[in-house]
C-alpha cells in the first residue's frame, strides 16, 4: 500500500516532468544542429616534412583524397613524389625527358602547364610547340593476394607500407589498400604553334577539349580539338581546329592565360595588371571583349590569376597581399562585344604578404592561398570570407599550395620542404551574413538574396539567401491574415451577440470542425480546383471583394426600410436568412460586373493587362483605390454630412431616416466609385503604374488562391476563440449597457469589444501562429518559386513549404540540411513567441474579466 | 435582447406637445442600431458556414459520385471519326478565328451558328476515351460542332483492367485456345461471365504465388546471408563460425532455386491456362483488341444497366476501394494499404501519447506545487499545440531517424548496413513524431478534465483514508476518464490529418509491405507506410496523370474527412455526456 503510493507518486512526477523535458527537447535538438553551422573553420598548426632541395621552381603540386603522398612537378620537367608525412622520397620521374633525364627520344622539354580547377586534368606545352592532354594525379586500388608485396602483408590497421613506390595502408574494413601516383600523357595535339609553348590554358567536356596558348613567337593561339578513337586500332588521335588571336599589346609577354568554362572567352593578364579578355564565341572572328587593370595598387605586381571551379571566376593576387575574385557577369548595357564584363566581386585582402600561390577547391568556392612569408590561408570566396590562417615555418616562401579534394587538408610546396596543414573548414557557406545578408553569386551582376539548394551540376554553388523564404512565410500570412481576420472576427461579433441562441451551438461547432479538417485537403482543392476556377473568371474573383460587402450593406439599408415592428420580429433567424440570400446575390453581381469592368479598364484581357502588354494603370489603381475612397467618402458621410443631418433629422420619421440612408448609401457608393476613378486617372496620368509591384503576371497558383485558402485554416480559429472570448465578457455589463438604453450594436462596440479586446487579439495571434506554420496548403497551391515581389498574382515559397520540399533530399549533416534545421528553429521561434505573447495577453484578458 | 424604442401606436397618436422628443429618440434608434454593421458581421459569419458547406459539399459530390457508372457515349465526328467514352466535363470557350478557317465548310458553318445562337461561345465536352495502349490519350477534348451522330450503344463495354486503365469497346468474339467460339454480343458475354471469376481466381493465386511464397523464400536466403555477415562482422572470416554459417547460406540458397524453380512452375501452369481465354472487343476506330480475361478487374455494359446494375457497380468500386491495394501508380484501385497504415500509425501513436500526456496532466494537476513554474510549463505546453506541424516533422527525422535509428541500427542490425532499418522513416517514428506533436491536446484535455472533478470528491475520500494515489486511482481518474478519451480522440483525429511531418518522417507513395503481416514478429515498426492525406498529396501532385487521378483523390478526400469528421463528432458526443455527468455531480 505505502510502496504503491510512493511508487505512483514517484512515477507520476517522473513521467510528467520527463514528458515536459522531452518536449523542451525538441527545442534543444534543433539548436544543437543548428549551432555547428556557425562555428568557424579550423586550421592546425603547419607539419613539415623536410625533402631533398628542390633543382628548381615547383610549378604544381598534387596531393592524394587520403593526404598520404604528394607529387611535385618542376619546372625542369622532373616529378618528385614523397610521403607525406615523412617526407620520404618515393618516386624521382623524367616523364617528358629534356635536361634533367636526357634518355628520352626527343629533344624537347616541358615549357606550360595548365591544371583544371575541378581536379588531375592538366594539359601540358612542350618547347617544339606540341600540346598533350593528360592526367597528374593517383591511382587507388585494391591490390588481390598476388599483387602483395610481402612488406604489406600483415599490417596492422593504420600501418603504412612502402613498396616500389606504392603506398600500402590496411583501411578500417580491414582491405589493403594502395596508393599510387599516376602520370598520363595523352597523344599530341599538332597546332599551328612552331615555336615553343610558354602558357597555356585548357577546358574540355566529354567529346571535345579546348585549348589556348601563348608562344615564343609571340602568337595566341585558339585550338578546338575532338578526341577520336581508331575503331580497329584502338589509337587515340585528335582532330583539331586552330585559330589565332590578335596580340595587340606590344609591351611585354603575358604573365597568365586563361580560358573560362565555356571556351568562349580567353584572359590574357600581364604582371603590371593588365588583363585583355577576348571574346571568341566565333573563334574565326576573335575580338576584344574589355580591356583593364585589375590591380588597385599601381605599385603591385600581378602574382597569381587562377580560376577556381567552373573556371568563371578568378583569382587575383598581387605582391602586396592583395586577394580578389573577379568574375563575369551579364550586365545591362555592358560595354563589351558579348555583354558580360569582369567584375571584381570580392575583395578577399587588400594588403599582407605576398600572395605566391592559389589552391582551389574542386568542389566549393573554397580556397588556399600561399604567401610569401611561408603563411597559408584559408577564404570562403562567395561569402567574402577568411576562414583560418596559419604561419609556415618561417624563411621560405611557399611556391605551390593546393587543397586536399576532401577539404581536410592544405599542402604546400617550398624548396625545401612539404608543408601540410590539417583543416576543417566546417560550414564554411554559412554564416549570419551569408544566409541574411545580400551575397554576390558567381555570374550575378550584384550582390543578391538567393535561395537555391541544390541542382543537378557538380559546379553548381549553393545559394542560402534565407529572405526569399522569410519573405514567402510573410507574404503568405499576409494575405492570409487580410482575408481571414475581419471574417473571423466580425462573424464572431455576429455569433456572440446577434445571433439566435438555438442558432450558436450549431454553427460554432461546425465552423470548430472546420478547424479539425486536414490542411492536405484544402490544399488539393485550392490548387486543382479553385485556383483553376478563379483563372477563369479573374475579373470576377476581384470585383467580388466589392460586390460582397457591396450587396451586404444594399441589403442592410433595404432591411431599414421595413417598418419597426416588424423588423423586431424579425431579427431572428429571418434575418440571417436574408443575409445568406443577399451573399449569392452579391457574388452573381460580381460575376456580372467582372467582364463590364475587364471591358472598361483592363483592355478586355484581363491576363494581358497584368502582363503589362495592353491598357492603362487606371483599372489597376481602381482596384487599389477602392477601400481608400470608400473610406474618404465614409469620411466624408461622418464628419460633413452626420453633423448637419443630426440637425434636421430630430423632425424625420423612421422611414424618412431609413430613405435617407439608403439614399446617402448609393450615393456614397457612386461617390466612392469617382473618388476611386479621379485618384486612379491621376496616378496613371503622373505616371505610376500598379503592375510590377502588387500586381504582375498571373500565375495560376498565387497568393490570392492562398490567402483565400488559408482562410479555411486560419478562420475557424481565430473565429472560436475570439467568440471565447466575447463570450465571456460578463452578461451584467452587457445587461447594464442595454438597460441604459443603447442599442445591441451600440453595446457591442461600445461596451462588449473594448473589454474582450485583449482576448480578441490573442485570438488573432494565434491564428498569426497558425498561418506563418501552415505547410501543405502553401507547398500545394503556390508554384514554391523563391522570389521576393508582393505580386498578388504570384506564388512564393515558404519556409515550411521549402523544408517539406527540400528535407527529404538534404544528405544529413550537410550545410544544407543544417540551413533547413535553422528554417525549422525560425519557425519554431516565431510561433512560440507569438503564441506565448497570445497566452499572456489572454491570462491577463481573463483576470480582468474575472475582476469586473 | 433587442430592446425597442418605438412606442405603441397608440402613443404616437397622444398629444403634440411630447411628440419632437418623441420621435428624437426614434430615429437616434434607427441610426444606432448599425444595422449596416450587423449585416457585415452576419454576412461574414454565413460566408464563414457556406465557405465550409461549400467544401464540404464539393468532396462529398465529387468523391461520391465518382464510382457511380455513367453512360457510354458513342460520338461520330464530321471527319470520319469516332470515339467511345464517358464524358467526364462540359464546358464551353471562345474559339479563336484562325482555329474556325481551318474547319471543312460544313463544320464552320454549323460552328458560326453556334456561335451567334450562343453569343460568341461554343460548347464542348471532354470524353473520357482511354485505351491507353492504342491512343496514348486518356482524355480528349471535342467541340459540339465537330458531332454528327450522338448513340448509347447497348453492347458497349466498360473495361476496368489491372494495367493500361479502362477501356471502352464493344464485345466481338470470344476466344478459347486461339479459336472463336461466340461473336454475338449477348453469347460473347456470357461466355465471358462462365470464365472471368475462374481466371481472376487464378489471376489471384498467382499474385499469391509471386508476392507470399518467393517473398518467403527470398526472406530466408536473406536471412540466411545476414546471418553469414553477422558471423563475419563478429569473428572474421576465418572463423568456424563464419564458415558454418556460410554452408548453411549455400545450402539455403540450393534450396531457394529449388522452390524458385517450382513456384515458377506453378506460375506458369497457371499462365498458361488463363492464356487460353480471351475476349476481343472492337474500338471506336473498328481496332479489334483481345484481352486476356484475368487482367479484367471489372466489365459491365453500362449502356444496359438499370438503377439496380448501376447501384451494384457503384458499390463494388466502393468494396474495391476500400479493401484493395492500388494500381495504376495508385490512380485506380483501392487505398486498402493507406487505410490500414494510417490506422496502425494513430493507434501506434495512441499507445504513446495517451499515457504520457495523463502522467504529465496528473504531475501538473495533482502532483507539482502550484507556481510561476508550473504556470510556466502550462503555458510551453499550450504554445507548443501552436508550433507548425513540419517543425516536429524535422525533429522527427533528425532525432528519431537519424540519431536514434541510426544507433539501433549500429547496434542490432549492423549486419544489414548499410541499409538502413531503422535510420530511415518508418511507422514507429512516425508514430512518435505525431505523439509529440498531439501531446500538448491530450495534456490540456486531461488537465481540463481533471480540474473539472470538484475538489469535494477528493476531500471526501482523503477524509475516508484513502491516500493521493487511491483517490486518484478511484476517484478522479475515472471522473476524468471521459475528458481523457476526448482529449485521446482529437489526438487522433489530428494525427489522422496531419501530413506534414509524415513526408519527413515515414509516409510513402506506395509501401510494398503493410506495417503489421503475418511474418515473424509480424509487428514491424521500422517499415514506411502509406497514409490517407500523404495519399491524396501524392496523387494530387506527383502522379504523371494527374487529371486520371482526380477522381480517386475526391475519394480519397472524402474518406479522410470522413474519418476526421466522425471522429470530431465522437469526440464532441462525450465531451456533452461529460459535461451533464458533472452537472449532475454538482447538484
Amino acid at each position: 500500500m505505502r510502496f504503491a503510493e510512493f511508487a505512483s507518486r514517484y512515477l507520476i512526477t517522473i513521467g510528467g516532468i520527463g514528458t515536459i523535458l522531452a518536449v523542451a527537447m525538441i527545442f534543444l535538438f534543433l539548436v544543437g544542429v543548428v549551432v555547428p553551422l556557425f562555428r568557424g573553420a579550423s586550421m592546425d598548426g603547419a607539419e613539415e616534412a623536410e625533402i631533398e632541395r628542390l633543382a628548381s621552381e615547383p610549378l604544381h603540386v598534387a596531393v592524394d583524397e587520403y593526404k598520404s603522398m604528394a607529387a611535385i612537378l618542376l619546372r625542369d620537367g622532373t616529378v618528385r613524389v614523397h610521403r607525406l608525412d615523412t617526407g620520404e622520397e618515393l618516386q624521382r620521374l623524367q616523364p617528358f625527358g629534356g635536361a634533367g633525364g636526357g634518355a628520352g627520344a626527343d629533344e624537347r622539354t616541358l615549357t606550360a602547364l595548365s591544371v583544371s580547377p575541378e581536379g588531375d586534368d592538366v594539359a601540358f606545352g612542350f618547347s617544339d610547340g606540341k600540346l598533350h592532354l593528360g592526367r597528374f594525379g593517383f591511382t587507388s586500388a585494391f591490390p588481390t593476394d598476388e599483387e602483395t608485396p610481402d612488406v604489406a602483408r600483415d599490417l596492422g590497421p593504420g600501418a603504412i607500407a612502402v613498396h616500389a613506390g606504392k603506398i600500402y595502408v590496411l583501411t578500417t574494413e580491414g582491405k589493403l589498400r594502395s596508393q599510387s601516383f599516376t602520370l598520363e600523357i595523352g597523344a599530341p595535339i599538332e597546332s599551328q604553334a612552331n615555336a615553343a609553348i610558354r602558357l597555356i590554358a585548357h577546358t574540355s567536356d566529354d567529346a571535345t577539349a579546348v585549348l589556348a596558348g601563348f608562344t615564343d613567337a609571340g602568337r595566341i593561339f585558339y585550338t578546338k580539338t575532338r578526341e577520336r578513337t581508331n575503331l580497329l586500332t584502338g589509337k587515340t588521335t585528335y582532330a583539331s581546329d586552330d585559330y589565332e588571336l590578335p596580340l595587340r599589346s606590344e609591351d611585354a609577354a603575358p604573365a597568365f592565360l586563361h580560358l573560362n568554362g565555356g571556351g568562349d572567352s580567353v584572359f590574357l593578364a600581364w604582371a603590371n595588371g593588365k588583363v585583355v579578355r577576348y571574346d571568341v564565341r566565333d573563334p574565326s572572328a576573335p575580338l576584344v571583349a574589355e580591356e583593364l587593370d585589375i590591380l588597385a595598387d599601381p605599385a603591385a605586381e600581378l602574382t597569381v590569376f587562377e580560376p577556381m571551379l567552373g573556371q568563371a571566376t578568378f583569382i587575383v593576387g598581387d605582391s602586396r597581399g592583395g586577394l580578389r575574385a573577379w568574375f563575369t557577369a551579364r550586365v545591362d548595357g555592358a560595354p563589351t562585344t558579348d555583354g558580360v564584363q569582369l567584375l571584381l566581386a570580392h575583395e578577399l585582402a587588400t594588403e599582407g604578404s605576398a600572395v605566391t600561390s592559389i589552391g582551389a577547391s574542386p568542389r566549393t568556392r573554397l580556397i588556399a592561398s600561399g604567401h610569401a612569408d611561408g603563411g597559408a590561408r584559408l577564404w570562403h570566396v562567395t561569402t567574402n570570407r577568411l576562414l583560418a590562417t596559419s604561419p609556415g615555418p618561417e624563411g621560405e616562401p611557399i611556391e605551390a599550395i593546393v587543397l586536399v579534394a576532401k577539404e581536410d587538408g592544405v599542402v604546400a610546396a617550398t624548396r625545401v620542404g612539404l608543408l601540410h596543414w590539417a583543416i576543417d573548414p566546417r560550414y564554411p557557406e554559412a554564416s549570419l551574413a551569408a544566409l541574411f545578408r545580400p551575397v554576390w553569386y558567381e555570374g550575378f551582376p550584384a550582390p543578391t538574396h538567393t535561395w537555391q539548394a541544390e541542382s543537378g551540376t557538380d559546379e553548381f554553388e549553393p545559394k542560402l539567401g534565407f529572405l526569399p523564404l522569410v519573405f514567402g512565410t510573410i507574404k503568405a500570412t499576409f494575405y492570409s491574415m487580410l482575408f481571414g481576420t475581419p471574417l473571423a472576427l466580425l462573424a464572431a461579433v455576429f455569433t456572440s451577440e446577434f445571433l439566435d441562441r438555438r442558432l450558436r451551438i450549431p454553427i460554432k461547432s461546425s465552423i470548430e470542425m472546420m478547424a479539425s479538417l486536414p490542411s492536405v485537403v484544402l490544399g488539393f482543392l485550392a490548387a486543382l480546383v479553385i485556383a483553376p476556377f478563379a483563372q477563369r473568371i479573374i475579373p470576377a474573383t476581384l470585383a467580388v471583394f466589392v460586390t460582397l460587402p457591396f450587396a451586404l450593406l444594399l441589403g442592410a439599408y433595404l432591411w431599414q426600410l421595413m417598418p419597426s415592428n416588424r423588423a423586431v420580429r424579425w431579427a431572428g433567424w429571418q434575418r440571417l436568412v436574408s443575409i445568406g440570400v443577399t451573399l449569392p446575390i452579391g457574388v452573381a453581381l460580381a460575376l456580372w460586373v467582372g467582364p463590364v469592368m475587364e471591358r472598361l479598364f483592363f483592355a478586355g484581357d484581363m491576363r494581358l493587362w497584368l502582363d503589362g502588354q495592353i491598357g492603362t494603370a487606371t483599372g489597376g489603381w481602381m482596384l487599389l483605390l477602392i477601400p481608400l475612397s470608400a473610406l474618404l467618402a465614409l469620411g466624408f458621410g461622418v464628419r460633413v454630412l452626420a453633423p448637419f443631418v443630426r440637425r434636421r433629422s430630430s423632425a424625420w420619421t423612421r422611414s424618412q431616416c431609413a430613405r435617407y440612408d439608403l439614399a446617402k448609401f448609393l450615393i456614397g457608393s457612386l461617390l466612392t466609385v469617382a473618388i476611386a476613378l479621379a485618384l486612379s486617372a491621376g496616378l496613371d496620368v503622373a505616371g505610376f503604374d500598379p503592375r510590377g509591384s502588387v500586381f504582375d503576371t498571373y500565375v495560376q497558383r498565387n497568393a490570392l488562391i492562398v490567402g483565400f485558402v488559408m482562410g479555411f485554416a486560419v478562420i475557424p480559429i481565430i473565429y472560436t476563440l475570439a467568440e471565447d472570448a466575447l463570450t465571456s465578457v460578463p452578461e451584467h455589463l452587457r445587461l447594464a449597457s442595454l438597460g441604459a438604453g443603447a442599442t445591441p450594436w451600440q453595446t457591442a462596440v461600445r461596451i462588449i469589444i473594448p473589454t474582450a479586446m485583449s482576448g480578441l487579439f490573442s485570438a488573432v495571434m494565434i491564428g498569426l501562429g497558425r498561418a506563418v506554420g501552415e505547410t501543405m496548403i502553401v507547398l500545394m497551391a503556390t508554384g514554391n518559386t523563391p522570389v521576393m515581389e508582393w505580386n498578388v498574382f504570384n506564388g512564393f515559397r515558404t519556409l515550411s513549404a521549402n523544408i517539406a520540399v527540400e528535407l527529404p533530399e538534404a544528405v544529413q549533416g550537410s550545410t544544407h540540411y543544417r540551413a533547413l534545421f535553422l528554417a525549422a528553429l525560425v519557425l519554431f521561434a516565431m510561433t512560440f513567441v507569438l503564441n506565448t505573447v497570445a497566452e499572456i495577453v489572454r491570462l491577463r484578458f481573463r483576470k480582468r474579466a474575472y475582476q469586473l | 435582447m433587442t430592446i425597442t424604442a418605438d412606442p405603441p401606436p397608440a402613443a404616437q397618436a397622444a398629444g403634440t406637445p411630447k411628440r419632437p422628443r418623441k420621435k428624437a429618440l426614434r430615429t437616434t434608434s434607427l441610426f444606432a442600431h448599425g444595422e449596416p454593421m450587423v449585416w457585415l458581421t452576419g454576412g461574414s459569419l454565413v460566408l464563414a458556414v457556406f465557405m465550409i458547406a461549400g467544401l464540404l459539399g464539393l468532396v462529398l459530390w465529387q468523391g461520391g459520385s465518382t464510382f457511380w457508372p455513367g453512360a457510354i457515349l458513342h460520338v461520330e465526328l464530321a471527319d470520319g471519326s469516332a470515339y467511345l467514352g464517358e464524358v467526364a466535363s462540359k464546358s464551353s470557350f471562345a474559339p479563336e478565328e484562325s482555329r474556325l478557317e481551318a474547319l471543312s465548310d460544313e463544320v464552320a458553318e454549323r460552328a458560326r451558328t453556334e456561335l451567334e445562337a450562343n453569343g460568341g461561345l461554343v460548347d464542348r465536352f471532354q470524353l473520357r476515351t482511354e485505351n491507353f495502349e492504342l491512343t496514348n490519350v486518356h482524355y480528349r477534348w471535342i467541340e459540339d460542332y465537330h458531332v454528327l451522330d450522338r448513340s448509347l450503344p447497348e453492347w458497349a463495354l466498360l473495361v476496368e483492367r489491372n494495367t493500361w486503365g479502362r477501356f471502352y469497346g464493344t464485345p466481338v468474339a470470344f476466344r478459347l485456345d486461339g479459336a472463336t467460339i461466340a461473336t454475338e454480343p449477348d453469347e460473347v458475354w456470357s461466355r465471358f461471365q462462365e470464365h472471368h471469376d475462374k481466371a481472376r481466381a487464378r489471376y489471384h493465386a498467382r499474385q499469391s504465388l509471386e508476392t507470399h511464397e518467393i517473398g518467403a523464400v527470398n526472406r530466408t536466403l536473406e536471412d540466411a546471408r545476414l546471418h553469414m555477415r553477422a558471423a563475419e562482422l563478429a569473428e572474421g572470416r576465418d572463423s568456424e563460425r563464419w564458415r558454418r554459417a556460410e554452408a548453411a547460406y549455400r545450402a539455403a540458397e540450393e534450396e531457394a532455386n529449388g522452390a524458385f524453380t517450382r513456384i515458377r512452375r506453378e506460375i506458369d501452369a497457371l499462365n498458361t491456362e488463363n492464356g487460353r481465354y480471351e475476349l476481343v472487343l472492337e474500338t471506336s476506330d473498328g481496332v479489334e483488341k483481345a484481352l486476356a480475361l484475368d487482367e479484367v478487374v471489372r466489365i459491365f455494359p453500362a449502356n444496359q444497366l438499370g438503377f439496380g446494375g448501376k447501384l451494384s457497380v457503384y458499390l463494388s468500386r466502393w468494396w474495391e476501394f476500400l479493401t484493395a491495394d492500388p494500381r495504376e501508380a495508385n490512380a485506380e484501385g483501392g487505398v486498402f494499404p493507406a487505410i490500414f497504415g494510417t490506422i496502425a500509425m494513430t493507434l501506434l501513436m495512441s499507445l504513446v501519447v495517451v499515457p504520457f500526456g495523463v502522467l504529465a496532466a496528473l504531475y501538473l494537476r495533482e502532483y507539482a506545487k502550484q507556481g510561476t513554474i508550473v504556470s510556466i510549463v502550462r503555458i510551453a505546453v499550450n504554445n507548443l499545440a501552436g508550433v507548425p506541424s513540419i517543425v516536429f516533422g524535422v525533429f522527427g527525422l533528425g532525432f528519431f531517424c537519424y540519431v536514434i535509428g541510426s544507433s539501433i541500427d549500429e547496434v542490432f542490425f549492423s549486419a544489414k548496413l548499410p541499409n538502413p532499418t531503422f535510420g530511415k522513416g518508418g511507422v514507429l517514428w512516425a508514430a512518435l513524431t505525431l505523439a509529440l506533436l498531439t501531446l500538448p491536446v491530450v495534456i490540456v484535455a486531461t488537465e481540463e478534465a481533471l480540474s473539472a472533478v470538484p475538489n469535494s470528491m477528493r476531500e471526501g475520500s482523503y477524509a475516508c483514508g484513502a491516500t493521493k494515489w487511491q483517490t486518484i486511482r478511484r476517484i478522479v481518474l475515472p471522473r476524468a476518464a471521459p475528458g481523457i478519451m476526448t482529449g485521446m480522440i482529437l489526438a487522433i483525429a489530428r494525427g489522422a490529418g496531419e501530413v506534414a511531418p509524415l513526408m519527413l518522417v515515414g509516409a510513402v507513395k506506395l509501401a510494398p509491405e503493410l506495417p503489421v503481416d503475418g511474418v515473424v514478429p509480424f509487428l514491424h515498426p521500422e517499415r514506411s507506410f502509406m497514409h490517407l492525406g500523404f495519399h491524396i498529396f501524392d496523387l494530387g501532385f506527383q502522379s504523371q496523370n494527374s487529371e486520371a487521378a482526380k477522381p480517386m483523390v475526391y475519394t480519397t478526400t472524402l474518406l479522410l474527412i470522413a474519418i476526421v469528421v466522425l471522429l470530431n463528432l465522437v469526440a464532441v458526443w462525450i465531451r456533452g455526456r461529460l459535461r451533464r455527468r458533472f452537472q449532475s455531480v454538482h447538484i
